[in-house]
């Protein structure tokens, strides 16, 4: 989230839309309540299916999965014919003024650069014009034909209220009425903001789908206020935390980028990272990237980096250009035989992961498995479930009993950045331990194994700090935590020439802010956006617990620590005007009083950007320090565009000639079927959880009370296909996919509504994906036996949320 | 007696994450039962003996046919006047000190006559424990101040409570701020409920929410009536039997009587 | 078998009768324990009221078996009224309630033994099927079950008077009745004062000290 769950009671307008938040945020959900209740907020929920979130906004509007660019590409259209964006806003704190270059199109679905064989771009043409210092031309009267606002305007222009309606499902009186209702927030004393979740990340489109909003709002001065952002509604207990240590395959801890193998040097990576602005009102924040990196290194490998070796740099694993790691990946190298030992550490992949049919066959592929879980689950013992005799099965599994989040010391960080630290409540049974332990304890072997018998490539492994032991020998969380938050590894002294301070920090001391961290081999650093989660003294401020709220706004700055330096909202700055008066006084979120900022943890100490001398501007971020309604960033063009899910109900996209996203990879094997446009599939599915259980259900099926609930595996089917099918409301029946098919109980619903897309009656049905063989024994196996094996272009987050499948009786 | 308190159910703010439900078997250390789905999220399908609260999902068109996604969150409404006690033979079923209907379950006897007599359907007999079971509103919770199970759990303040004046003055402000046809449900009758609801529609909406509920008149002709009575009817036998011994005497046969046949047998 | 002493019932007939009594009293003091809190110390001396609401539910199905065979048994004799004598008999109140000189003739149960053999008949019956469905109520929908505990409540009134008035001129409002119920031989002038015609009947069929005729036949 760009702001914190909290905030969303500032708001005046809250789009959910791919998000089920009163489901799955269940306490975050009165926040969302209380901007109804307290500020008369609008709630506006757009998803395929009415659900319970949809049941407390103050209207729905069904649109056909797979199609939210649309259906925001119309807003943006709508925002940009009818004038509703904040002027003001848009000129100072986006790109909108930047030109773009000459070479750069976009011409029937595709923009320049495209290589149809590789499926991928080449973005040289994405660019902008720059004058002679190297800084971005600009037109600020945004007349320009090639300036990014005249772009946008035209990319979108074909974006029509009857296009629109054509692909969405949605009529034009509701499109209209979201359009008008939203875009009214683009003033200065509105805020609007918008809910996501996995409806969009979803999605082969996902990440532009984001994009989408982003660009919305930005063009309504809707980011970096109080009440405003697009907020991402993370999954329970600690998805945020595991993001920003690293769990995507492309990261390292800070969303630092993992080395790929032609960036053979420390300096060729840093060089490569490490963004340059000639403009010198652009922080760029980024430029600090090899203090980040080089601090992350000594903490990984101790006083064994130097700056001779490149502080290590040629230890840590690169991945080969151009090639992703990602789940789907995995188990596509796994299916093909090339995966020998697979660690499945609290995940059930059998259920989780797409074309579960496909996965169970990988998993017998393995030499290995090892489990560490609170539970058995299917991808544990896939040898012995359905169709699989255990004596073909040469797979060995280990499964290490793990103890739960409630058993174990440590931080969780939740969609608001907010690191909060959490006590042991109770022992956990028999012999489980913490993950944390777990690995501690089988790192600890392998090196011994190294020293003992060296091996291939010893030196990443011995050379790995990993000192987590207290003196004792158990595995020390604090320790872990302390090294996160890294150290200053020699005497150093701050001086800050505008405060005129200067302070003594001691060898061994915590690193009370990244802002401190050295590129010099001097701090340590494990994860660097982390750096301030302990005060150089050693108070741990994920453990605070105050109340107080100077602002009125919810912030809580004293409750627990939120990354970056407990900033609350990100991108704070801009909320004020150029001369950091906040635009709307109402909410004064951050405040510039002519020598500080008051208010919330501003985006850097700078002075507002009317300062020309010394003043920066709000997107410290970025490299240009303004938003980017031009993003070159994305893999699949700097603009969103509409393309239809890998399976769609269409033959041919409206709007181009290009049917699905030209970037994503197609993975092509004996069990990746595909049925697009096909009579055969004929009804969009969708997938989601239900609030009862949690992701595959691998934990909560186990919990009696829920399972009473939601016992069994459902398709919710539209009252009106039911009766064209004769289905009736909690028979069983199948439902099948090109891949695979499940057998569950219809729930026959008016919460479905079939859609007229182009000129044609399509339905849309949708399962939960929360059930499997091991438990119950009755309550149905995996959805994803229905799912196909494709992803996002940026992410690879499978596209759950839009197939093609039939139902029928079973 | 301390002062009355009423739990508020405000239907407008629920968002059926069925928290409640789960909390209160937590609390009440109540067992699950293996249920399937029949085409609803509403499961169990009804109260039970170890399901004391219920979220209620309808799927509702309303006649200017707009689609409408109900949650009631069923369960003991606590009356004033309440039939279960009315008919309790046991005492098992009492008033507590706050005005709510409390159940004392170590004298239930699992006679089920406060099960029939409810207006809402709500004590349910567990075969196994020979036993009724029902929401007490957490008494043993309430009585060291904390708050109920159910509104513990709630996220979203659709469950509230509170002394009965502020409720009702809480509750009616809603149903005015919401307009339309929101109502407040459950102080106009059976002497007024300890727990009310905030409804959206008119209560003859709602599946399973009686629109008048009284204390049913086969009761009230039973425990008020027949049950004087038939003490009137017993002891006015037993009364006359002995008035009409005292007074007329035994009836003989008559041994030295008029009838000779009788005689010299 | 002494000469003035007519056999009047037989044992079967008696063994019935009892189980009926006996059930009918457990029945109204294990009832009157539950339904009325007063009366909740009959449940504390039998060892709590739970105890008492099985002793209840059980000796009811005690009382159906004895009702159903006490039907079976007298519903000929008792079940059915002769016309124009029975009637008579009632005008007269069969010479219980006020001196009468001439006690219209009826045969062995008068109208006022057959109004109260169909009252228990009648209102055991709804007993029965009120107490079951209470007992059962699980099953049945709540508003019948509760006009059961009506049928039930109003069904004790019934009994209750019927049982007591039954119970009084059995005893000491008629003495010389009893004996047909102990020992099942009532003497010929108790017979003859009750139920002449009856005696006459019997002494015609010449077994008036036999038998005591086909009651439960």
């Amino acid at each position: 989230m760009t702001n914190h769950y909290i905030d969303l009671k500032n708001s005046d307008v809250i789009l959910i839309m791919g998000s089920n938040a009163a489901e799955h945020h269940p306490i975050a959900f009165k926040w969302i309540l209380r901007a109804k209740e307290q500020n008369g907020a609008r709630l506006i929920h757009v998803d395929p299916r009415y659900t319970r979130t949809s049941a407390r906004c103050d209207y729905h509007v069904p649109l056909r999965s797979g199609t939210d660019i649309a259906f925001l590409g119309g807003m943006i259209n709508y925002i940009l014919e009818n004038n509703k964006y904040f002027k003001d806003y848009v000129l100072n704190y986006t790109n909108a003024s930047f030109i773009v270059g000459k070479d750069f199109y976009f011409k029937d679905g595709l923009f320049s650069g495209y290589n149809p064989a590789k499926r991928k771009y080449s973005k040289d043409t994405w660019v902008l014009e720059k004058d002679g210092r190297g800084i971005p031309k600009r037109d600020m009267t945004l007349s320009n034909p090639r300036c990014v606002f005249q772009m946008l305007k035209k990319h979108f222009s074909r974006y029509t209220l009857d296009k629109v309606s054509s692909i969405t499902g949605v009529s034009k009186e509701d499109l209209t009425k979201v359009y008008a209702e939203y875009s009214a927030t683009g003033v200065k004393d509105k805020a609007g903001t918008e809910c996501y979740a996995l409806g969009w990340t979803h999605h082969t489109t996902g990440s532009q789908i984001i994009r989408t909003m982003a660009i919305i709002q930005l063009l309504l001065g809707n980011m970096g206020i109080a009440g405003g952002g697009v907020n991402a509604l993370r999954g329970e207990p600690n998805v945020q935390g595991s993001t920003d240590h690293c769990i995507l395959y492309g990261n390292l801890p800070g969303y630092l980028k993992m080395p790929v193998a032609s960036l053979d040097t420390l300096e060729k990576y840093l060089k490569k990272c490490t963004p340059v602005s000639n403009d010198p009102q652009s922080a760029n924040y980024y430029q600090n990237y090899p203090k980040f990196f080089v601090s992350f290194l000594k903490s990984m490998f101790g006083d064994k980096a130097t700056k001779e070796n490149g502080f290590g740099y040629s230890w840590l694993p690169k991945m080969d250009d151009g090639a992703a790691y990602s789940l789907m990946h995995l188990f596509e190298k796994m299916y093909e035989g090339r995966v020998k030992g697979l660690f499945a550490v609290g995940t059930d992949p059998a259920v989780s992961s797409p074309n579960t049919a496909k996965v169970r066959k990988a998993l017998e592929k393995l030499d290995w498995l090892v489990g560490e879980n609170i539970f058995d689950n299917e991808t544990y013992c896939f040898w012995k479930g359905p169709g699989v005799d255990p004596k073909q099965v040469k797979t060995e599994v280990f499964l290490l009993p793990a103890s739960a989040s409630m058993e174990k010391e440590g931080s969780q960080s939740n969609s608001g950045r907010w690191v909060q630290w959490k006590y042991k409540a109770a022992d956990a049974p028999g012999d489980a331990i913490p993950v944390g332990e777990i690995t501690i304890k089988i790192m600890q072997a392998v090196k011994e194994l190294y020293a003992k018998e060296g091996g291939v490539q010893p030196a990443p492994i011995l050379n790995l700090k990993w000192d987590y032991t207290d003196a004792k020998g158990r595995f020390d969380v604090l320790k872990v935590s302390k090294q996160i938050n890294g150290h200053f590894l020699k005497d150093t002294v701050i001086e800050d020439k505008d405060k005129k301070t200067r302070t003594e920090f001691k060898k061994g001391q915590l690193v009370p802010t990244f802002g401190m961290l050295h590129a010099d081999g001097s701090t340590s650093g494990g994860n660097w956006i982390m750096a301030g989660s302990f005060s150089a003294t050693g108070e741990n401020k994920m453990t605070r617990r105050g109340k107080d709220d100077p602002t009125g706004l919810g912030l809580y700055p004293n409750w627990s620590y939120a990354w970056p330096v407990n900033r609350r909202i990100i991108y704070n700055r801009a909320s004020c005007d150029i001369h950091g008066k906040p635009y709307n006084p109402k909410r004064k979120l951050l405040e510039w009083t002519g020598d500080k900022w008051v208010g919330d943890v501003p985006d850097g100490p700078w002075p507002p950007m009317a300062d020309r001398a010394k003043g920066k501007y709000p997107f410290i971020m970025k490299q240009d320090g303004l938003g980017a309604l031009f993003g070159p960033g994305m893999t699949e063009g700097p603009f969103p565009e509409h393309y239809e899910p890998l399976e769609g109900p269409l033959a041919k996209n409206p709007l181009s000639s290009q049917l699905i996203n030209p970037a994503v990879e197609i993975f092509k094997n004996d069990m990746n079927k595909v049925a697009s446009a096909d009579e055969k599939f004929p009804y969009v599915c969708t997938t989601y959880s239900c609030t009862e259980h949690w992701c595959s259900g691998a934990l909560t099926r186990w919990q009696l009370w829920l399972l009473e609930m939601q016992p069994e595996l459902y398709v919710e089917i539209g009252d009106k296909l039911a009766q064209e099918k004769g289905i009736r409301n909690g028979e069983k029946v199948k439902v099948q996919s090109a891949r695979g098919e499940v057998e569950c109980v219809a729930m026959v619903t008016k919460r479905f509504r079939p859609f007229t897309i182009e000129g044609k009656t399509v339905h849309q049905v949708g399962l939960p994906f929360n059930y499997g063989w091991l438990f119950p024994k009755d309550g149905g196996d995996s959805t994803n036996f229905l799912t196909p094996t494709v992803g996002d272009a940026n992410t690879f987050c499978p596209e759950y949320k839009a197939f093609m499948v039939n139902v029928k009786k079973a | 007696m301390k002062a009355e308190i009423v739990k508020l159910i405000d239907t407008t703010k629920c968002t059926a994450c069925r928290g409640c439900q789960v909390a209160c078997k937590q609390w009440n250390e109540m067992p699950a039962m293996r249920t399937r789905n029949r085409g609803s999220y509403q499961n169990p399908p009804d109260l039970q003996w170890n399901t004391w609260t219920l979220i209620r999902f309808q799927e509702y068109v309303d006649d200017k046919g707009a689609f409408k996604w109900l949650f009631r969150k069923d369960g003991c409404m606590h009356c004033t006047d309440a039939a279960c006690v009315k008919v309790c033979p046991s005492g098992a079923l009492h008033y507590s000190e706050y005005g709510t209907v409390g159940l004392k379950s170590s004298l239930c006897i699992g006679c089920k006559e406060c099960a029939s007599a409810c207006p809402f359907d709500v004590p349910k007999y567990s075969h196994a424990d020979d036993k009724i079971f029902k929401c007490d509103l957490c008494l043993s919770r309430i009585r060291t101040n904390q708050s109920p199970a159910c509104v513990k759990s709630c996220p979203t303040g659709a469950l509230t409570i509170g002394p009965k004046d502020k409720m009702l003055k809480k509750a009616y402000a809603r149903a005015k701020e919401l307009g339309g046809d929101a109502n407040v449900y459950g102080d106009k009758f059976v002497g007024g409920t300890h727990v009310i609801y905030v409804l959206s529609e008119k209560p003859e909406v709602y599946e399973e929410l009686p629109k008048n509920p009284a204390v049913p008149a086969s009761i009230v002709l039973w425990k008020d009536i027949l049950k004087p009575f038939s003490l009137l009817v017993a002891g006015g036998t037993i009364a006359g039997a002995f008035l009409h011994y005292i007074t007329h005497g035994p009836k003989l046969p008559d041994e030295n009587g008029h009838d000779a046949e009788g005689k010299g047998e | 078998m002494r000469k003035d002493m007519i056999q009047a019932t037989d044992a079967f007939e008696r063994v019935v009768h009892w189980s009926l009594a006996v059930s009918c009293i457990v029945l109204f003091v294990s009832g009157l324990g539950m339904m009325f809190k007063s009366f909740n110390f009959i449940g504390t001396m039998v060892g709590g009221l739970r105890i008492l609401k099985y002793v209840h539910n059980f000796t009811g199905i005690f009382f159906i078996v004895s009702l159903v065979l006490s039907i079976r048994m007298w519903w000929k004799e008792a079940g059915t009224f002769e016309m124009p004598g029975d009637l008579e008999w009632m005008k007269a109140a069969g010479g219980y309630l006020w001196h009468v000189d001439n006690v219209p003739e009826v045969g062995k149960y008068n109208p006022g033994q057959k109004a109260f053999f169909l009252a228990v008949a009648v209102f055991g019956a709804a007993m029965g099927v009120s107490g079951l469905v209470m007992w059962f109520s699980t099953g049945f929908p709540a508003f019948a079950v509760r006009w059961m505990y009506v049928l039930h409540a109003l069904g004790f009134l019934v009994l209750f008077a019927f049982f007591f008035v039954h119970l009084y001129l059995g005893t000491i409002g008629s003495p010389g009745s009893l004996p047909a119920m102990t020992t099942g031989r009532v003497t010929r002038a108790w017979a003859k004062k009750q139920h002449p015609k009856w005696l006459r009947e019997m002494d015609e069929s010449a077994k008036a000290d036999v038998h005591a005729g086909g009651g439960h036949g």
